[in-house]
């Protein structure tokens, strides 16, 4: 039992009229994993989403949440977390009449006090939505989301508006989530969290996987890079370095530190100072643009 | 459900626009209908002001405020976060349907005893109360196939109108000249044999056979409705 995976999607279609937004996608979320679902705008993220969630039915392929089919709500969605794109809450209930309602309906046990302190919006409990800012909105959807702490937690763009200290505060608790053994789904544009925080990625592009797997099995695929910036009159670098405008250079490697190594060693040799001095591992944002070229 | 009809109720009290279509105006409109007594019962008799209060009451503080709300809640995608939980298709729409509902009964029942103590007790309270609670639900299931053709609260102030003023008028109609020609089409039209056998029930002087006849085209109705709601009720706004 506990080898079944909380997410299990098979050759999974979903069509709108003559659109083909997800062909046959599968892929398995294991237990306590965090699993991101990355991908270019209209890639079928949403969709692919949505249909794991429940929210709509799959034209064709099978997709089982806890061993179960998505769409039998009593059974499934006790157990699960959802933080929608867009919030959906009334503009005339309150923080607290909304958590109180959406936890009600959960399944779950949990006090709306508890959840309020988690994501700072304590002093906001008596404000109604209409009066929120759009982060407070993002905010308020997270709190409805881990009301009674479920085994599954959907985030859809969860820090789309929000500030550098709510940022923190909803990866936190997103942390304390995880230590209780919780599941995590995640879809982002912001792709250094995924980055750092994700086991795994799913990269979608046109409907269908382009790449899946850990986060150092996408980037692995892409060199590393150098970049830095020569004063005038510097005499000329490595040949590895490729100049990209008058005084800026690049290095695409995939021995990053050897290169880097003798990057160094020439600079020093030659009594050059190395400016605006960049090296990394490719970042996602890599991957990405590397969709774009193909 | 019940959570969900508690937040409904706070949200129609909260919301002056809804509080003015769903109370304020058929109480208004059913006041004047019952302080001028006189004049309407020679029109039409006690029985029509029966009928023409139970239709504002319907048409407005019902169905027009159900078909706002339902509009509403789907384009601020509250029904969809509504259905991301456990709670059922049904068990949703009940709840929010429950607390407009309720109003309604309660509006009509205050609404009727006064006319009764204005003018005369009704004939037969079981057959009114049978007339009356089939035309509710009659007007909830239009109010889920209308709200599948609305967009937007705004929206509904257009898409509202032919059912909401279609059924006062053929009450109007029917209350006024009765079904003795043209019978089968003023029974047949939505609210036609309602409106008969609201008036038979309170005049009385029909015998009760007769009068139960006239619930079918009003469940048939009832029928329909539900069935265009089945198909034409959307819990996400297009894309």
């Amino acid at each position: 039992m506990s080898n079944t995976p909380v997410i299990d999607v098979e050759r999974l279609n979903v069509r709108y009229g003559d659109f083909h937004a997800v062909k046959d996608l599968s892929f398995q979320v294991q237990r306590g994993e965090f699993y991101a679902l990355l991908g270019t705008n209209g890639a079928g993220k949403t969709s692919t989403l949505e249909t794991v969630e429940g929210h709509r039915p799959a034209t064709s392929g099978q997709v089982r949440v806890f061993g179960s089919d998505p769409r039998d709500r009593r059974r499934v969605r006790p157990r699960m977390g959802i933080m929608l794109q867009e919030s959906g809450f009334s503009p005339d209930l309150t923080v607290k009449e909304s958590i109180r309602l959406i936890g009600a309906l959960s399944g779950r046990a949990d006090t709306v006090d508890r959840v309020l302190g988690i994501i700072d919006l304590t002093r906001k409990a008596g404000t109604k939505v209409s009066q929120l800012s759009g982060g407070e909105k993002r905010r308020l959807d997270f709190a409805t989301a881990v009301y009674g702490t479920p085994e599954l937690v959907f985030l859809d763009e969860p820090t789309t508006g929000l500030d550098i200290q709510a940022r923190d505060d909803l990866w936190n608790a997103v942390d304390r989530l995880r230590e209780h053994g919780s599941t995590v789904v995640l879809t982002t544009h912001y792709l250094e969290e995924a980055q750092q925080r994700a086991d795994r990625v799913g990269l979608m592009h046109r409907g269908t996987f382009h790449r899946e797997g850990t986060v150092a099995e996408l980037t692995r695929t892409l060199p590393a890079v150098i970049r830095f910036e020569l004063p005038p009159h510097a005499p000329t670098p490595p040949p590895q370095a490729v100049r990209q405008s008058d005084h800026r250079y690049l290095v695409e490697t995939f021995q990053l530190q050897s290169d880097l190594y003798s990057l160094l060693g020439w600079a020093e040799r030659n009594a050059v100072e190395l400016q605006q001095l960049e090296a990394g591992p490719t970042s996602l944002d890599d991957v990405f643009r590397a969709i774009g070229h193909e | 459900m019940l959570p969900i009809a508690h937040s409904e109720l706070i949200q129609i009290f909260r919301n002056r626009l809804v509080l003015v279509t769903s109370l304020v105006m058929p109480v208004a409109v059913g006041t004047f209908f019952i302080s001028r007594h006189e004049v309407f019962t020679e029109i039409g008799g006690a029985g029509y002001i029966a009928a023409m209060v139970m239709f504002t009451v319907a048409a407005f503080g019902l169905y027009a405020t159900a078909v706002t709300t339902l509009a509403s809640r789907r384009q601020n995608l509250f029904l969809k976060r509504l259905r991301s939980t456990k709670a059922s298709d049904s068990s949703i729409l009940f709840g929010l349907m429950l607390p407009v509902t309720v109003i309604s009964v309660v509006l009509l029942a205050v609404m009727m005893v006064a006319l009764a103590s204005a003018t005369e007790n009704p004939d037969n309270i079981g057959l009114l109360v049978a007339g009356m609670l089939a035309t509710i639900v009659m007007m909830i299931g239009l109010a889920l196939a209308t709200a599948g053709l609305t967009n937007s609260p705004e929206h509904a102030q257009v898409t509202t109108l032919p059912v909401s003023l279609g059924v006062l008028a053929v009450a109007t109609w029917v209350g006024i000249s009765g079904t003795e020609d043209l019978t089968w089409l003023k029974r047949l039209l939505p609210g036609g044999s309602a409106t008969e056998l609201v008036s038979n029930a309170w005049v009385g002087g029909v015998p009760v056979s007769d009068s139960l006849v006239l619930l079918a085209p009003t469940l048939g109705w009832m029928v329909i409705a539900i069935a265009l709601a089945t198909r034409m009720f959307r819990w996400e706004p297009r894309r």
